[in-house]
């Protein structure tokens, strides 16, 4: 039985692993040779029952069994970080104002909007706790924004 | 300034495997979560070929996302969530399979040469329902060893190196194991592909 040294190429290009010059030199040497012709047929029909198969993959609600074997518990996030801080800051913003109205167009300039962003936060009780699956979150309320992030002990008691 | 939002960016979907990994070694539930669901359709379709009952393989992939959230901490290559994931749905899959019957447990390699049977046009495969399950059959003629080493490759797109490290195996035996196996897939399909010329 004949063979053609270039065989063994082919798997990478029916996979997209090779790159676009590679396998466009490759399929112009399978234009040549039969063995390869043949090789490279099967592996992509190969490939392309894998991808069909793929395709249609439906996995049911598992996640809550991976939680009760662990201990673990990821609530929803609500609000994006990010979105909470900037409402809290116009929030402040806004009471700035209010307090003193002939300074509201220093308001910006008198404190920079990072400042107004952590002194908000550290003002809001609410802040420590908007994201409940956060291990910062585990320690009581005003050291919040010090901590560093916690191991849960069931993830230690595996080590 | 602004530690808290920094320390703790938002999770998407382009967010790399390894930097999930990291987090999630660090405690964070969030992040794990994340790595679930990027990978639970594959190691539940991988366990359901390895097991070939879907209860089964829902139970396993449970108990594998569960030891691999307990052995994080060991995973020191952060890139290589996926290979390792799989590895240990792999073990998960041999423990369960101690007590299953009927199964293949040794391949015997008779394996028709691949140059004498025809091959098929890939531009005209269609996996009805039908082929699907000659797809399925073939797949369980092969002992377990073996298809999950063709699956990985196949199906889950790893590298042989990967291979390889997952059955403590060398990479030349995973060449041949998954060439092997590829031969008889091939040999059991075939009469019901449609041919190059036909
Ligand atoms: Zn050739």
């Amino acid at each position: 039985m004949s063979r053609c040294g270039r065989t063994a190429q082919l798997e990478a290009v029916a996979m997209g692993e090779t790159s676009p010059a590679v396998s466009m030199e490759l399929r112009a040497h399978v234009k040549q040779c039969a063995l390869c012709r043949h090789e490279l047929n099967w592996l992509e029909t190969e490939s392309a029952m894998f991808r069909q198969r793929a395709g249609r993959d439906e996995v049911a609600e598992l996640w809550k069994g991976v939680e009760k074997r662990r201990g673990l518990s990821v609530e929803p996030r609500s609000w994006p970080r990010v979105l909470v801080a900037m409402a809290a800051a116009a929030v402040l913003l806004v009471m700035v104002g209010r307090a003193a109205p002939q300074q509201t167009s220093m308001a910006t300039d008198s404190f920079s909007v990072e400042e107004t962003l952590e002194s908000s936060m550290l003002a809001s009780p609410a802040f420590l706790f908007f994201e409940p699956s956060e291990p910062c979150s585990k320690l009581p309320s005003g050291v919040g924004f010090q901590c560093s992030p916690v191991v849960p002990a069931s993830f230690l008691a595996s080590r | 300034m602004l530690r808290l939002l920094q320390r703790t960016p938002v999770i998407t979907p382009e967010t790399p495997d390894e930097a999930l990994v990291r987090r999630a070694q660090q405690g964070e539930s969030a992040a794990f979560k994340a790595l679930f669901e990027r990978h639970v359709v594959s190691v539940r379709r991988f366990l359901r070929d390895l097991l070939r009952q879907s209860d089964l393989a829902d139970d396993a992939t449970q108990e594998t996302f569960a030891r691999a959230h307990a052995q994080l901490v060991k995973l020191a290559d952060h890139d290589r969530f996926k290979p390792w994931v799989l590895g240990i749905a792999r073990n998960v899959a041999f423990e369960a399979r101690r007590v299953r019957q009927h199964d293949v447990l040794e391949d015997e390699d008779d394996g028709t040469p691949s140059a004498v049977i025809p091959s098929p046009d890939p531009e005209r495969v269609l996996l009805d329902a039908e082929l699907e399950k000659h797809f399925t059959e073939a797949m369980g003629t092969l002992s377990a060893n073996r298809r999950a080493a063709l699956l990985m490759r196949l199906d889950h797109g790893l590298g042989y190196e990967d291979i390889a490290a997952a059955f403590g195996w060398s990479i030349p035996t995973v060449k041949n194991e998954i060439h092997r196996a590829r031969l008889k897939l091939r040999a059991h399909l075939l009469p019901h592909l449609t041919g190059e010329n036909s």
